[in-house]
């Protein structure tokens, strides 16, 4: 009935990835909203703080009942899920409104930092990564490769806090903390000289991973044959890497960028934490400490969506590039697999 | 280009490692013994490394920390490539359909937050000590080498010599013993050592941020969990020691890893 209407393979592939999407999100929510509830500590003290100390049973019992958490697991989802189909996420226990306000001032922050982040490391990754393939294994690669090593080493929260102790405690040339200067209401140099610190840590951690996957990616195309044939034309050995080679290595680039993305805006959590830095990472960190349930599973699906749209957007751009993959996944079967 | 072996990273690494071990007569003070009258002392004749806030000599925290870091990253490194390459091999030998399930499975606890997997991992086994944070990030570390090993299966699966050796008759176990088992090998090795590593800087990280270890629990992590009250009172070796240990471990570690991971590139380039 639906092949009638669906003759188009695309459609149906589209379809098909759709499905698969909502489905992990579903199940996504369902995963988080039990670990959540397992985790410790009671979230009457995210909404009332101290106070809880001091409330009766009954108080406490009554206060839980408001807040909907007196029901059956189950139950609680399922309410949870109506509200959510209709973007109703609830109020955040700890600071007493929409969730969805308080995701968006982090969001904007989060983005700032990741973003700029994000754009620098691939910038920075590809640059190194071109110059070391140029100059494989002479000194200049050596050492870029020697200093990586090392700096990907430092774990990223004794970076923060080595950079802190220098530049903020030592040489107190930058702030220690926050997004922008508490009352400046945040200026552009304000901004820029809170997000240097934070912003050379998620760079600084990242960094040197991709450039090393660009560079060996690089490493290979080089050993092509075409590039003996380019070479034999006459070509130089920099327009061929520059022209070809990059152009060959530009699929993995790309799927690794989509990987990526993820990877760094979760990768603030530990930077946003040290630097006290409000975004999505700091909430993220709070809610699951505290038992802000509300909070913490938007910010949980939040992530959780991005992940997995990230890994679909990667490998769709491998497909679409290398269509013997495809093919492997769709009908994983007969003389692909063997063994 | 053969890689050369890592000889000072070994010795360093074996350095740590024995010293960690064999700390009690390393150890020039009681690490958990709260001498209030030299609370943030800097490094000097009495105490070597300085002393915490608490009074604690650092010196000797250093190695009594170490044994805890390094037995939760041994720990947790065992469990997480145990799963992985279980997770791994089963789901590139199986059929098309569990595969899908296997990896599907995988991708979904992937894309949990780690910080919430892991608090709520850890809310089922109680209060944080060393075993139980072991598991814990040994839980939640597998995800990523699971899809390698499943990959380099697969792949190894695709080979003509195994082909060859089905052909000739070779049994299930006989080719995974012989044929994939050997061709894996340098490949898991490598990742196990790199899930220590993984796993030291869980370890750290966690403590760090209050959600691991306690501060009563000396490690390499749970001592910088002072840090950023340190950084007011600018106690630099509080923040400095530690780090430098985890640090240099991480590092040879990583040399290591990366030898184990045998030599690739042997092609000349067709650019010079």
């Amino acid at each position: 009935m639906w092949r009638k209407f669906l003759t188009n393979r695309h459609l149906i592939k589209m379809v098909n990835n759709i499905g698969k999407f909502l489905i992990s999100v579903l199940v996504l929510s369902v995963l988080v909203f039990t670990l959540s509830r397992l985790a410790p500590g009671d979230p009457l003290y995210a909404y009332y703080g101290e106070r809880v100390e001091k409330m009766s049973v009954e108080e406490q019992d009554q206060a839980r009942e408001r807040l909907g958490l007196q029901a059956p697991l189950f139950t609680q989802y399922v309410r949870w899920l109506q509200r959510a189909v209709h973007g109703d996420f609830g109020i955040s226990y700890q600071y007493k409104t929409d969730v969805k306000e308080v995701i968006a001032a982090g969001i904007v922050n989060t983005l700032l930092l990741g973003g700029l982040g994000f754009v620098l490391i691939f910038a920075l990754a590809l640059f190194l990564g071109l110059f070391c393939a140029w100059r494989e294994d002479r000194l200049a690669d050596r050492v870029v490769c020697r200093i990586g090593t090392v700096t990907s080493c430092i774990p990223e929260f004794w970076l923060s806090l080595l950079l802190l102790l220098i530049f903020s405690v030592w040489l107190d040339w930058l702030p220690s903390s926050g997004a922008y200067a508490a009352g400046g209401g945040g200026s552009l140099p304000d901004r820029a000289a809170h997000l240097v610190l934070p912003l050379s840590v998620v760079v600084l951690g990242h960094l040197w991973y991709y450039a090393f996957q660009i560079r060996n990616r690089l490493l290979e195309e080089v050993r092509a044959d075409y590039v003996l044939l380019a070479r034999m034309k006459g070509l130089s050995g920099r327009r061929v890497l520059y022209r070809h080679c990059l152009r060959g290595a530009l699929p993995s680039y790309l799927s690794m960028m989509a990987i990526a993305l993820p990877h760094i805006l979760g990768g603030t959590y530990v930077v946003e934490t040290v630097f006290s830095y409000p975004g999505i990472g700091k909430l993220a960190y709070e809610s699951a400490r505290y038992q802000d349930y509300n909070l913490l599973m938007v910010v949980s699906l939040l992530t959780g969506t991005l992940v997995i749209l990230c890994n679909l957007t990667a490998r769709l751009v491998n497909e679409r590039i290398d269509p013997r993959m495809g093919v492997r996944s769709v009908s994983a079967g007969g003389e692909v697999r063997r063994l | 280009m053969k890689k050369k072996f890592p000889v000072i990273s070994l010795l360093t690494l074996t350095a740590i490692v024995i010293l960690c071990l064999a700390c009690s007569p390393m150890m020039t003070k009681d690490p958990l013994y709260m001498d209030l009258a030299h609370c943030n002392d800097a490094p000097g004749k009495e105490f070597l490394f300085g002393t915490d806030e608490m009074g604690r000599d650092i010196f000797s925290m250093i190695w009594y920390g170490g044994r805890i870091s390094l037995t939760v990253g041994f720990l947790a490194a065992l469990i997480s490539t145990t799963l992985a390459v279980l997770v791994g091999s089963v789901s590139g030998c199986a059929s098309a359909r569990i595969d899908g399930v296997l990896m599907r499975l995988t991708e979904l606890i992937l894309s949990v937050p780690g910080l919430l997997l892991t608090v709520s991992l850890q809310a089922v086994f109680g209060r944080a000590d060393v075993y139980s944070l072991s598991v814990v990030i040994g839980l939640t570390g597998w995800m990523g080498m699971a899809k390698v090993v499943r990959t380099e299966v697969v792949q190894l699966g695709n080979t003509d010599f195994v082909l060859a050796a089905k052909c000739l008759g070779g049994r299930f176990f006989h080719v995974l013993f012989r044929h994939l088992a050997p061709n894996l090998f340098p490949s898991v090795l490598f990742m196990a050592v790199m899930h220590v590593r993984n796993a030291i800087v869980a370890e750290a990280a966690l403590s760090f941020m209050g959600l691991g270890l306690p501060v009563e629990v000396v490690s390499w992590g749970s001592m910088l969990s002072l840090a950023e009250r340190a950084l007011f009172s600018h106690a630099w070796w509080i923040i400095v020691i530690p780090g430098m240990f985890l640090t240099g471990t991480l590092l040879c570690l990583t040399n290591l890893g990366e030898y184990m991971r045998g030599s690739a590139n042997k092609r000349h380039s067709n650019l010079g």
